[in-house]
């Protein structure tokens, strides 16, 4: 379907895409310099698309993650180690 | 990776509360991680015990005031690599050179606009995440875990996992692609997929 197109800010394709998933990983992953930081996040992804979308994605998928993939050690454990470390003969 | 150990000389009160007050409030972080590389719930605990023995007794390499907790991944990885993964049922899938070799492969870069949308994955409960980070290769669970659930920086995850940093990098890179495909293939099982 054709619809006159609306004035849009963002660029709807990256030219780029390889290296910013790489740099938008960096990003999140707090491995990137604050310049790269901040032009990223300021001005690429300001005019991106592509780029918004993969950030969006990425973020909501780190804090799935953070929800959802933590088991907590069983309540008998810490007992057990601090029991099993005391038969331990000094050294 | 290659740091001298210096060897501290600890009383025995002094280790006693290093593993108490540094060792031991890591130790859900531990068992989630063996849990993570093992698949199994006992043998998680078996390999979270190890280690713990294993900090123990070998407290005299920890040096106060140094990452305790990365210390302690380092150890149970090592662990794990060497006695858990030795009699596991589970054949070792892949072979290192090879998943190197794959990890920079071009495919990589296909994967650049995964196939999922915000919207499937905010719908998605708890099992389908937890799944399908239990459904990747263990290299692949390993930096996923350390990286977005401990908070681990490249280059402690590169200590902890003995590799080049841009392994640490690339590895990750790749893992995500692999869990987002992953993820996207249970959006078109489910029916969130639309498109």
């Amino acid at each position: 379907m054709n619809h006159p197109e609306e004035p849009r800010k963002k660029k709807q394709d990256c030219a780029n895409q390889v290296d910013c998933l790489k740099m938008l990983q960096a990003v999140l992953d707090g491995d990137a310099t604050p310049e790269e930081r901040e032009h990223f996040l300021r001005e690429h992804l300001e005019n991106c698309l592509p780029c918004y979308q993969n950030y969006s994605l990425e973020v909501v998928l780190r804090e799935k993650i953070k929800t959802n993939c933590c088991s907590e050690a069983p309540h008998d454990l810490a007992e057990a180690i601090k029991q099993k470390v005391g038969q331990l003969p000094p050294h | 990776m290659e740091e001298a150990i210096v060897r501290q000389n600890y009383s025995e009160k002094e280790k006693n509360d290093i593993f108490n007050d540094e060792f031991l409030p890591h130790l859900n972080s531990m068992y989630n991680f063996g849990y993570r590389l093992t698949l199994d719930r006992d043998d998680a605990k078996d390999l979270v015990q190890d280690t713990y023995l294993k900090a123990y007794r070998f407290t005299d390499s920890f040096q106060k005031g140094t990452n305790a907790k990365a210390w302690l991944f380092r150890i149970l990885k090592n662990s794990f690599i060497n006695d858990y993964r030795k009699k596991s049922k589970e054949p070792a899938k892949v072979d290192y050179q090879e998943v190197e070799t794959y990890y920079n492969s071009e495919d990589v870069d296909r994967q650049i606009t995964p196939d999922l949308r915000v919207e499937s994955l905010s719908n998605m409960i708890g099992d389908e995440i937890s799944n399908a980070l239990n459904s990747l290769d263990v290299d692949f669970r390993t930096v996923i875990i350390l990286c977005d659930l401990e908070g681990f920086k490249y280059e402690e995850m590169a200590k902890i996992l003995d590799i080049p940093i841009g392994t640490v990098r690339s590895r990750l890179h790749r893992a995500r692609a692999l869990l987002k495909d992953k993820l996207s293939e249970y959006a078109k099982e489910m029916g969130y997929h639309k498109s």
